[in-house]
């Protein structure tokens, strides 16, 4: 039986078009038992193959073909474990010792780890090959020697490839006569790069991506022809007929071949414990410390649970990674980073009593199981949120440095061909121009949903392209077969494995782009499908915000906020969430929530943890949003399926919200065990099959008929299950996210100037843009002052009026577009040290400013109080600017106004620019409309009022009503209401509603748009910032919004407002 | 002393309208770009009031069912730009080519041949609707507010001495034409008109702006003083003829060429320069198109635009009217044009004419001109893509090349041997891998039948011949361009035959005839027949 021993995958990243799962599927069809992979410098690919095989009954052989210092390439494969940990420490030594995408490796490294690992001589990329065109079959001859002097004789096969080619033949009579001198045997092989022959088209545009150029002026870089696709036993049989031995060896070899990732060799870290206790002693002991902290000596309950969870820790020998997590998040502690633990780790009592999360399952009941399971054979997940930007990377150095350069990587991410990427290089490699390269990739995903008249051919006749053209049939063709092919490997946002000091034996590490960073070569997936534990280090821009919040309020307020110890019910806190008053606050600003709020009305915590979880597709797409509000309105009696679930569903009215308790009611209905259950989540989760689904079904319903749960029951209770497990959300997730949702609410109605400063400091994040936030921080009350050079720092800071004592906050130069940090920064230096005296001062002493960087200062108004006279004026600024931009100018026109100024030339500089300024331009004031230009052009946002409000007069006998007067109008009024669209979402889930948000100088208004009146006005829609929408006023407990009937733009301004599109 | 400018607004479209008069009163749209990617590249007002912008999609604007579209034609504007100069030369021999799109006359002396300047303006008016363009007329006694009140005021305004300021004053400053920088500088002080910025002061002006704003405040201002910059005839050197009878026979055109090449030397030779290249162009008659056995690609595109564009690169500046025409006559002889000729242009390159000093002591080589002209009667009877240097082309494509122009090195025996390192060493790499059998392909290849045994031929037959196969070697798969509609996928044979040889179907005797050959063979499985590409020596 042949089997196919020298395959590359597409995670050789450009060098082969099939993915591993589609080479297992090959391998599968033609009977093949066994097949190797040996993917480029790497094993990027064998966790995936090795899953599809072990699937498929395939025997998964691993290896790499490892690049020679002269350019080709070794093609080995590994025979045992030791083999593997030296492919993976070879790899490693030569990817670590030069930049990413770079390294070779020399016949002294193979040398240092030829143990386990056995050479073929390759194919036209192979030793052999290379030696042969060098040095003919001489130079042949002594090649293979030398290969069986580096892998030893038993270890060096001489390979055959048969792709119809006289050149390859002409080879393979030379490998033939060396391997019959040498008596080495010989190996039939394919050099498969693809599973099927048509995807050879992909690889020819890989190659062309690979060496930047285009299909046309390629040439013979690309495929000779079809060949090196997986070719079925029969077929190699048929090709290899002449020489049957080298079929033959294909099976020996691979009988050779013991090792399989099965036998990884992965071993748990330890946590270097002081004094050389065992690490559960010392992990009881921390517990147990933080268990009295966080619940008293007396919590009985608390206590039981922790040690049922410490029971399973010490059983599964979990130990070493929560002290690890521990010791990470009390390093964050010790540095006032803030930290805190999300997802299903907010279940265990344990990780609550260290300090890694900040819910208390116990007084939530949360279920343990989700977190960690006896049955289900994996790692538990813990994931830590930290603010993101510099305190996270302090945080990942610290893992890096504590576990050693080799002992601790991030995961990688597998970037993969998506819709627009995928667009541009495959029209580069077709050689379409760059205009039209735009337009391509902007055709991809703009909406979300997809209407019937949202097709390809539409969108392509919209963008001026013939699908009838052949090359742009085959341009989409080719999109489609590249959809989701890796391209290149990235670093994940925030994955760590730790190991212990030998994490290079167990995958090969790489240096990541971002200096200081060591990558491991598989993917968050496949590190946990190979059982590695990892650790998430996510950055959370809201924790940054709730951080910088607590600094400003420290520094400015001079008061301590704590969050862990935030008034629990705080009255103004829910007042504001029932009015929907959300803007800026986590978790619940989105228009679908503010929809929500006030028909929710969260009175306590745990309903701000509904309110998280609800507006997700899980409950929207399972149809339990109306349930629960109606429950909760008394509009519908509670249900909860049967009498036994009521302990689980209680709660949450009847209606299954959370992850958990599907767990439970399957625990409870069906008398699964914890594990069982997770195993149930997981079958009906992402990676669902239908197998799989069907087997777990089954067990469900014998487990209920033991339980005698009648028939109808048993179908409402499958039916919840089957079509929220997808989509569902873990409650102690919920939890996490509703305690920074809580902390932002509290620090927005309480400290609104110091919680817009961070918000607006930490942008971009969030639903809204900056432009919304700070109109809607101006309607709290709060005074926005304009970015002025002479007070402004690169961040927002607060400013305490002498007045009233109250604080009002100064735009940050960091909203002024096209301005360099650093020449920001280096304004503030040199204002510290003197206040600048004039426009031409601060170009002297900022020499590095550029024109357009001052042109810009002077538009938006923040060189007026340099500008000269007392209330200079924008343009008076602009008329400055442009002569201090040219150098020989203030000399000389000093020289002409002061002549005695220039007495002493060594000092004429300085004293020119430290002279009174000079007397006003020229030029006019601007108007309303160019400072509102000027703002919107030059920082995206104004902080002078809303451009509504200078129409509102012509509005009003329009009698078009503001957004804040929709409060007070009767359900079913007809009304007009017009604003700036700050928001346009076509969700998957609206059928095809458009839901637009309409900003004025009082509020925001929402309107609905039915797809029929989208397809009419779909150009105004889209393209309009400024709409006036009639329709009927829907107010549905205080849940307000306009259904349009008719929409038409307004010409309000030709400022440049933006808005946050289709999310 | 006054100066009469004149502006066509809505360039591009007024050069496409004027070849097409029934449009002037529809809207138009013009697009641009490399299809299938056009976009809207200008329109006329009425395209504008329907919603067109400058640069939606083709397909976009087609949605518009009122709107007329047309591509962009550099030619006609170029034609509309002469037809303007020659308004400004049929009035007066001192005009100013100031842009594609406007044009100065000095009237000085003209008022005793015209009349007064409105009736010169009038004249122009009128003169430009005979040509086909809507012009907008300005006379000032200042050059510069001619222009710009020419490009800011529609019909005829007529500027009065000492009224130049406040005329231009309401004018927007783009009419002055100011750099990018500069026109946005501008736009952030608020100064929108010429009146504004002719309101600024000067020297600060100067501060700020420099040369460009002073001048940008004096035309501004309308005080700007300068002379006309006297168009010449330039480098451009074309004659055309409008044929009123068509014209179908070569000899005829040869007469008619003939003169117009004369014209072409003589004004080349006035300003001492040559030919380097003749492009030559004839508008054709559609309703008298030819039915054609065969013609190629290049031949259609030409005849779906009814004109007929041929260029000849000459290998050296040539300014020997007999000899050109004898070059043409080849050509036109070799493709001649597929339908009656209606217009004829040709424009000449122009170029220093040729000063060669030969070497004493080097070799006699053919002379340049003689040379060409054999090229050019080779190419009249093999055709064009057949003459010139074979060149490999970078694919695996079997048996494709290119060729290249044929151009003898003249370097080559003056140049050191030793400088051209490149050459030697690629020289002495050929010679080490000299090939051991070579290898003669039949173009185009020969069809074949060839009938298999398991895959593998054994009898084939092609030009009336038999043969079996001894030995086989292959099949050598290529297949590639799959993104062309020439996409390819061919098995090569490497085949030793042993024919069967009919004396009698050959008309040879059988021992003229080799008993025995290696060939190839390959089976395009595109076409699914068998050829023969070659045979080995």
């Amino acid at each position: 039986m042949y089997v196919e021993l020298h395959a590359r995958s597409a995670l050789s990243f450009l060098e082969g078009a099939s993915i591993p799962e589609e080479l297992v599927g090959a391998c599968a069809e033609y009977g093949m038992p066994a097949m190797a992979l040996l993917d480029r410098d790497g094993v990027y690919g064998s966790p995936r193959f090795h899953l599809a095989a072990e699937k498929a009954s395939i025997c998964a052989h691993i290896g790499a073909e490892v690049t020679s210092e002269a350019g080709w390439r070794y093609p080995m494969l590994v025979s045992s474990r030791a083999g593997y940990q030296n492919l993976c420490r070879l790899i490693t030594r030569m990817k670590l010792r030069t930049r990413k995408g770079e390294g070779s490796v020399s016949p002294q490294d193979i040398a240092e780890f030829r143990d386990g690992l056995i050479c073929l001589t390759g194919g036209e990329e192979g030793p052999l090959a290379h030696a042969l065109a060098r040095d003919g079959i001489a130079g042949g001859a002594a090649c293979v020697r030398q290969l069986c002097e580096l892998f030893g004789r038993e270890n060096v096969y001489v390979e055959l490839q048969r792709h119809f080619c006289r050149e390859e033949e002409a080879r393979n009579q030379a490998a033939a006569e060396i391997a019959r001198k040498l008596a080495l045997p010989l190996l039939a092989t394919n050099g498969v790069c693809h599973a099927q022959a048509q995807q050879r088209e992909v690889l020819d545009v890989f190659t062309c991506i690979r060496h930047h150029c285009a299909l046309v002026s390629a040439g013979r870089l690309l495929a000779r022809n079809s060949e090196r696709r997986l070719k079925s036993p029969a077929e190699m049989y048929q090709l290899f007929a002449d020489i049957p031995e080298a079929i033959a060896n294909t099976q020996i070899l691979s009988s050779r071949l013991k090792f399989t990732l099965k036998d990884l060799g992965y071993e748990f870290p330890r946590y270097p414990v002081p004094d050389g206790r065992p690490q559960m002693h010392f992990l009881r002991e921390r517990t147990r410390e933080g268990m009295i902290s966080r619940y008293g000596r007396d919590n009985k309950e608390a206590r039981k649970q922790v040690e049922r969870e410490l029971a399973m820790i010490e059983k599964l020998d979990l130990a070493g990674y929560f002290l690890i997590v521990w010791d990470i998040v009390r390093f964050c502690r010790e540095q006032n980073i803030l930290v805190q633990g999300r997802g299903s780790a907010a279940n265990s009592a344990v990780c609550y009593s260290l300090g890694i999360t900040a819910v208390d399952p116990v007084r939530m009941d949360l279920l343990f199981e989700r977190f960690l399971s006896e049955e289900r054979g994996e790692w538990p997940d813990i994931d830590l949120d930290l603010p993101s930007g510099d305190q996270r990377e302090r945080a990942i150095q610290y893992v890096y440095e504590r576990y050693g350069k080799l002992g601790a990587a991030m995961t990688a991410n597998v970037i993969t061909y998506r819709g627009r990427s995928a667009a541009r290089e495959i029209g580069k490699a077709l050689s379409f121009e760059p205009e039209m390269l735009d337009r391509l990739s902007g055709l991809v995903g703009a909406w979300e949903y997809k209407d019937e008249s949202d097709t390809l051919d539409r969108h392509f006749r919209d963008a001026g392209l013939d699908l009838n053209h052949s090359l742009i049939r085959k341009f989409l063709d080719l999109c489609l077969m590249v959809q989701d092919l890796p391209r290149h490997l990235g670093q994940h946002s925030g994955g760590m494995v730790v190991c212990q000091g030998q994490l290079d034996s167990v995958v090969p590490l790489e240096p990541a782009t971002m200096p200081g960073r060591v990558v491991v070569q598989w993917d968050k997936e496949d590190c946990a499908d190979m059982g590695i534990v990892k650790v998430d280090l996510l950055g959370l821009g809201m924790m940054a915000v709730l951080e910088d919040s607590l600094t400003i309020i420290r520094n400015d307020y001079g008061e301590e906020v704590d969050l862990a110890h935030l008034p629990a019910d705080d009255p103004q806190i829910y007042a504001v969430l029932e009015k929907a008053d959300t803007v800026g606050m986590f978790q619940i600003e989105s228009r679908a929530q503010m929809a929500c709020l006030p028909r929710l009305r969260p009175k306590c915590f745990y309903d701000i943890v509904v309110q998280v979880a609800i507006i997700r597709p899980g409950p929207i797409v399972g149809e339990m949003v109306n349930p629960y509000l109606n429950r909760r309105q008394g509009r519908e009696p509670v249900d909860c399926l049967h009498p036994k679930l009521e302990p689980v569903l209680e709660r949450t009215l009847g209606v299954p919200l959370f992850q958990e308790q599907l767990l439970r009611m399957a625990m409870i209905a069906a008398g699964f065990t914890g594990g069982e259950a997770e195993e149930l989540r997981r079958a009906f989760g992402f990676k669902r099959s239908e197998r799989r689904m069907k087997e777990v079904e089954k067990k469900l319903r014998r487990g209920m008929e033991k339980n005698e749960i009648v028939a109808e029951v048993q179908e409402k209770i499958i039916r919840s299950i089957t079509s929220f497990a997808l989509y569902g959300f873990p409650e102690s997730h919920a939890a996490s996210f509703a305690l920074i949702a809580y902390a932002s609410a509290y620090l927005k109605c309480h400290y609104l100037a110091a919680f817009t400063a961070a918000m607006l400091n930490n942008q971009p994040m969030g639903f809204y843009q900056p432009a919304t936030l700070v109109k809607d921080a101006q309607r709290h009350g709060l005074r926005i002052r304009p970015i002025d050079v002479t007070r402004s720092e690169w961040l927002c800071t607060l400013e305490k009026s002498h007045k009233n004592g109250e604080f009002a906050m100064r735009l940050g130069m960091r909203y002024v577009k096209g301005l360099r940090e650093e020449r920001a920064k280096e304004i503030v230096r040199e204002r510290a040290e003197r206040t600048f005296n004039s426009i031409e001062d601060l170009k002297l002493r900022v020499p590095a400013l550029h024109k357009s960087e001052l042109a810009t200062l002077a538009a938006i108004g923040a060189l007026n109080p340099i500008a000269g006279k007392e209330g200079a004026h924008r343009r008076d600024a602009l008329w400055q600017i442009e002569r201090a931009a040219r150098k020989a100018g203030p000399l000389f026109e000093m020289a002409e106004e002061i002549p005695e100024l220039f007495e002493n030339p060594a000092t004429a500089l300085i004293e020119a620019a430290h002279y009174p300024p000079k007397p006003a331009s020229p030029l006019a004031s601007m108007t309303v409309e160019e400072r509102l230009i000027a703002d919107f052009h030059g920082t995206g946002m104004t902080v002078g009022p809303h451009p509504m409000a200078y129409h509102r007069a012509e509005m009003k006998k329009q009698g078009i009503r503001s957004a804040i007067e929709l409060q007070h109008l009767p359900n079913g009024m007809p009304v007009r209401v017009a604003g700036s669209v700050i928001a346009r979402q076509r969700p998957g889930t609206a059928k095809g509603f458009v839901f637009l948000s309409m900003e004025d100088e009082t509020g925001i208004a929402n309107a609905i748009i039915t797809p029929q009146l989208f397809q009419q006005n779909r150009t105004v829609v889209v393209h309009h910032q400024f709409l006036l929408i009639e329709g009927k006023l829907q107010n549905q407990d205080n849940v307000i919004s306009v259904k349009a009937d008719c929409i038409q733009p307004l010409s309000i301004t030709q400022a440049e407002t933006t808005s946050h599109d289709f999310h | 002393m006054a100066y009469a400018a004149i502006h066509i607004p809505g360039f591009l479209v007024q050069a496409v309208v004027r070849g097409e008069p029934a449009l002037r009163s529809t809207a138009i749209a013009l697009v641009d770009g490399t299809p299938p990617l056009w976009k809207v590249c200008a329109t006329n007002k009425a395209a504008s009031q329907a919603g067109i912008e400058l640069g939606m999609a083709r397909t976009l604007v087609e949605q518009f069912e009122t709107v007329q579209i047309r591509p962009r034609s550099r030619a006609r504007e170029k034609t509309a730009h002469a037809a303007l100069l020659d308004l400004g030369w049929s009035i007066s021999p001192r005009v100013e080519d100031t842009a594609l799109d406007t044009i100065v006359i000095d009237l000085t002396g003209l008022s005793s041949l015209f009349g007064s300047e409105k009736t010169i303006a009038d004249q122009l008016l009128q003169r430009a609707a005979a040509l086909g363009l809507i012009a907008h007329v300005a006379v000032a006694a200042n050059l510069e507010v001619a222009i710009h009140a020419a490009r800011g005021f529609s019909g005829i305004t007529l500027v009065a001495p000492g009224e130049e300021t406040k005329r231009l004053g309401r004018l927007p400053v783009i009419v002055l034409e100011p750099s990018a920088e500069a026109f946005e500088t501008l736009d952030r002080w608020g100064v929108h008109t010429c009146e504004a910025l002719a309101a600024l002061p000067v020297l600060k002006l100067s501060e700020r702006l420099g040369q460009e704003g002073v001048q940008l405040h004096t035309w501004a201002q309308g005080t700007s003083v300068r002379s006309i910059a006297l168009a010449e005839s330039g480098l451009c050197f074309e004659e055309e003829m409008e044929l009123d009878d068509s014209v179908e026979e070569l000899d005829p055109l040869a007469f008619l060429l003939g003169r117009l090449l004369d014209q072409l030397c003589t004004r080349l030779k006035a300003r001492s320069l040559a030919f380097q290249a003749v492009h030559l162009h004839f508008g054709l008659d559609p309703s008298g198109k030819k039915d054609l056995q065969v013609r190629n690609d290049s031949s259609r595109k030409k005849d779906k635009a009814n004109i007929y564009a041929k260029t000849l690169t000459l290998p050296v500046p040539m300014r020997d009217s007999k000899m050109l025409l004898n070059l043409l006559r080849l050509q036109l002889q070799g493709d001649p044009p597929q339908a009656p000729i209606q217009t004829i242009r040709i424009a000449a390159e122009p170029s220093r004419p040729r000063a060669m000093q030969t070497g004493l002591f080097l070799p006699a080589s053919p002379d340049p001109e003689k040379l060409e002209l054999t090229i050019a009667r080779l190419a009249k009877l093999v055709g064009d893509s057949n003459i010139g240097s074979p060149q490999l082309v970078d694919t695996h494509r079997p048996g494709d090349f290119r060729m290249d122009r044929f151009a003898p090195s003249r370097e080559e025996s003056s140049t050191p041997r030793h400088k051209r390192g490149n050459e030697l060493t690629e020289t002495k790499r050929l010679d080490e891998t000299e090939p051991t059998i070579g290898f003669r392909m039949f173009r185009p290849p020969l069809p074949a039948n060839v009938q298999l045994q398991e895959g593998i031929p054994e009898r084939v037959s092609f030009r009336c011949t038999r043969g079996e196969v001894v030995a086989a070697s292959g099949p050598w798969r290529t297949s590639g361009d799959w993104w062309r509609e020439d996409t390819w996928h061919q098995d090569e044979w490497d085949l030793e035959i042993r024919f069967q040889i009919s004396a009698n179907r050959l008309g040879r005797s059988p021992a003229s005839w080799p008993q025995q050959g290696l060939y190839r063979f390959y089976y395009d499985s595109i076409c699914q027949s068998w050829f023969v590409r070659g045979i080995y020596d």
